[in-house]
């Protein structure tokens, strides 16, 4: 078959960059290609055209003051010229739209998001192939491959005392939240509606007055009402209609790092949109934040709800409905470990379809407000069922945002990860890359945010081998409500993470730093392109920390080391939480009360 | 003065429209320029992802060489205090 013959020409004084591009990419699939040089006359081009039988020639221009003007009369030079009888004139360049480029005269216009295959399709007659199609990805598992294995045999030793004792403290104790978390499952396999009915009072009478009251009177809390089955129905229509369109990586090249986002607008609609456009713009999974009330109660609310403030309420159906919008491929993790929800919350998340959960016992008493000894039961059961359902369970080290220096923060993801193994979970280490009160008071970042950052990831691999992912979200308190300013410093830490080989990320938006209201969707996706930028730019290149960068890193292990040795001490991890081993007062993490004077 | 006249040279507003095509951005994006008493706006930026359009507005209040009214107009009694 003979290869048609094309024309390609840069209307242009100086630039030529993207019709070689594509000349290249034609003549590689075999057509029969000519490059004019940029600055020819108009008229000189018009020779040429009309010289050679071509069958489409191939125009490039930027579209800018007065151009219209100049590409109008260009078709109409090669009308005059007897050019358009035998070839289709093609329009290509920034800012030319199909709609611009008819107007002009051009038998097809192509902006600077067309993919080559788009151009051949029209060239050949063909359908342009679909351009919905999705980047091609399977769900992972963040915690494959690890072995879990501790490398310091003092911090081992440790570890395994401080566990040892935990669980022997917390044998045969109870709370209100591990009977309820037992009384959901069995009304969740439950199909009898009497024996549902009887369970359900008996939750009820396990929870708070204001959850019961939702249940049995349809009080709802302040700002909490339940979203109509319109509502519900006309989202999934819509987004069964719209797809995402030439979806985008984070990653330059391999799997990973993992790229998270926040959800936990209050509303799960929102949340549902907001997610579909981040997927679209290469976000690998979200993770569910729930209203700070929401840990002060015992008991959970019921059915789709949505809420006018922060938080996305917790609750099987809003859960289901947010995972089944997603992409089969999307991770979605909820927040079990704050407050008093903690075991229940996994029953829920595991039954809503959700991959992953997040437990913290250390954190979710010194820096979330609940009691150490209550968060020690309830958060030892959520991870007895984080394993039931094969679900890993992340461990954020926020705790370094109340003023907790960064060892004492490490030491802590340390004792989750050994309980977790322990109790036949996985554990996934969420260090943070901050710039926190303990850094800024000690000027550990004055010359560079890289070198403590990546002394972090490895004094933490020097310790154990188990996954790491870098949050909560990466870059926090470096973020300005300067948009610029904080897709930058998001865009740099995520450059960061990429270099020392994460396995995953949480993200800001550039509205992180707002907030005196919710988060917007332009917002996230300023984040996203900056981290797209970062990751072309960074490719497979690293960073060089600076020496101070080693020290550190060992100043950090030996730290943990000893902080692992001082909890060892006593008597078990609630009373050497309370008693301010892995933060105190002085640090600014305060023991937490709700719930205080349950565990039975 | 009113506070429009006090902008330098232009007013970019940047967004997200929920929609189904592309064309149907651009045209959400001159009419919300409309609705916003802004007049004819220009489309700096508009990306269509599937659900919607991630898109720059610009209208320029002062262009090089125009009377300034931040620099003419009368100012506010207080502000010239």
């Amino acid at each position: 078959m003979k290869m048609r013959k094309i024309l390609c020409v840069p209307l242009d004084p100086v630039h030529d960059v993207g019709i070689k591009i594509i000349r290249n990419a034609l003549a590689t699939r075999g057509f029969d290609t000519e490059l004019l040089s940029p600055d020819l006359p108009m008229e000189e081009i018009v020779r040429r055209a009309a010289a050679g039988a071509y069958d489409e020639i191939l125009v490039s221009r930027t579209l800018g003051y007065g151009v219209a003007e100049l590409l109008g009369r260009f078709v109409d030079l090669l009308d005059a010229a007897g050019v358009r009888e035998r070839s289709r004139v093609i329009l290509g360049g920034k800012a030319v739209t199909s709609e611009l480029a008819a107007e002009l005269g051009f038998d097809r216009g192509f902006d600077e998001h067309s993919r080559i295959e788009d151009i051949i399709a029209f060239i050949e007659g063909k359908s342009a192939v679909a351009d919905t199609a999705t980047v091609e990805k399977r769900k992972p598992d963040i915690t494959a491959g690890y072995s879990y294995r501790v490398h310091d045999p003092r911090i081992e030793s440790a570890l395994d005392e401080i566990v040892d004792k935990v669980l022997h403290w917390a044998e045969g104790k109870s709370t209100p939240g591990t009977r309820r978390a037992a009384v959901r499952q069995n009304l969740l396999e439950e199909n009898s509606e009497a024996r549902r009915t009887a369970l359900f009072e008996e939750y009820l009478s396990l929870s708070d007055a204001v959850i019961a009251d939702a249940s049995r009177r349809g009080i709802m809390p302040k700002g909490v009402r339940k979203l109509s089955q319109e509502e519900v129905r006309e989202l999934r229509g819509m987004l069964k209609e719209r797809h995402a369109l030439r979806p985008v990586s984070l990653r330059h090249s391999g799997e990973r790092p993992l790229i998270f986002k926040f959800l936990g607008s209050g509303c799960p609609m929102m949340d549902i949109i907001h997610a579909k456009v981040c997927e679209r713009w290469g976000v690998d999974g979200f993770l569910l934040i729930n209203p700070s009330w929401e840990a002060r109660y015992e008991g959970l609310l019921e059915g789709a709800l949505t809420h006018r403030n922060d938080g996305t309420v917790t609750s099987t159906e809003n859960i289901r409905l947010v995972r089944d919008l997603l992409e089969p491929s999307t991770l979605l993790t909820v927040r079990a470990h704050r407050g008093l929800n903690t075991p229940e919350t996994v029953v829920l998340a595991a039954h809503g379809g959700a991959d992953m959960t997040k437990i913290d016992l250390v954190y979710g008493s010194l820096g979330a407000g609940t009691d150490p000894a209550r968060l020690a039961v309830d958060g030892i059961e959520a991870i007895r069922l984080a394993a039931r359902y094969k679900m890993p369970f992340d461990i954020p080290g926020n705790d370094e945002l109340s003023g907790v220096p960064a060892w004492k923060t490490l030491a802590g993801l340390l004792i989750n990860v050994h309980l977790g193994k322990r109790l036949g979970a996985r554990a996934i280490l969420k260090p943070l890359f901050c710039y926190g009160p303990h850094i800024v008071i000690n000027g550990l970042m004055r010359q560079t945010f890289v070198d403590y950052n990546a002394a972090k990831i490895r004094a933490l691999r020097a310790i154990v081998d188990c996954p790491i992912w870098p949050g909560e979200p990466i870059a926090f308190m470096t973020q300005t409500e300067d948009r610029v300013q904080s897709a930058t410093a998001t865009s740099f830490h995520a450059a960061l993470g990429t270099a020392l080989k994460v396995d995953a990320m949480t993200v800001a938006s550039t509205d992180e730093a707002y907030s005196r209201g919710p988060i917007c969707i332009a917002s996230r996706i300023d984040s996203l392109q900056g981290i797209h930028e970062a990751a072309r730019f960074m490719g497979q290149a690293g960073f060089a920390s600076t020496p101070a960068a080693d020290s550190m890193t060992e100043d950090l292990h030996a730290k943990i080391a000893d902080v692992l040795d001082r909890v060892r001490t006593a008597s078990d991890l609630p009373s050497a939480i309370s008693e301010g081993f892995l933060g105190d007062r002085e640090d600014g993490a305060y023991p937490g009360t709700f719930g205080k004077g349950t565990v039975a | 003065m009113t506070a429009l006249d006090a902008v330098m040279d232009g007013l970019d507003i940047e967004t997200y429209l929920v929609c189904g095509t592309e064309r149907e951005g651009k045209d959400l994006a001159l009419r919300l320029g409309h609705e916003l008493n802004l007049g004819e706006v220009d489309i700096m930026f508009c990306e269509f992802d599937g659900y919607g359009v991630r898109v720059r507005l610009r209208k320029y209040i002062h262009k090089p060489g125009d009377p300034y009214r931040w620099l003419m107009a009368p100012r506010d009694k207080d502000e010239k205090a």
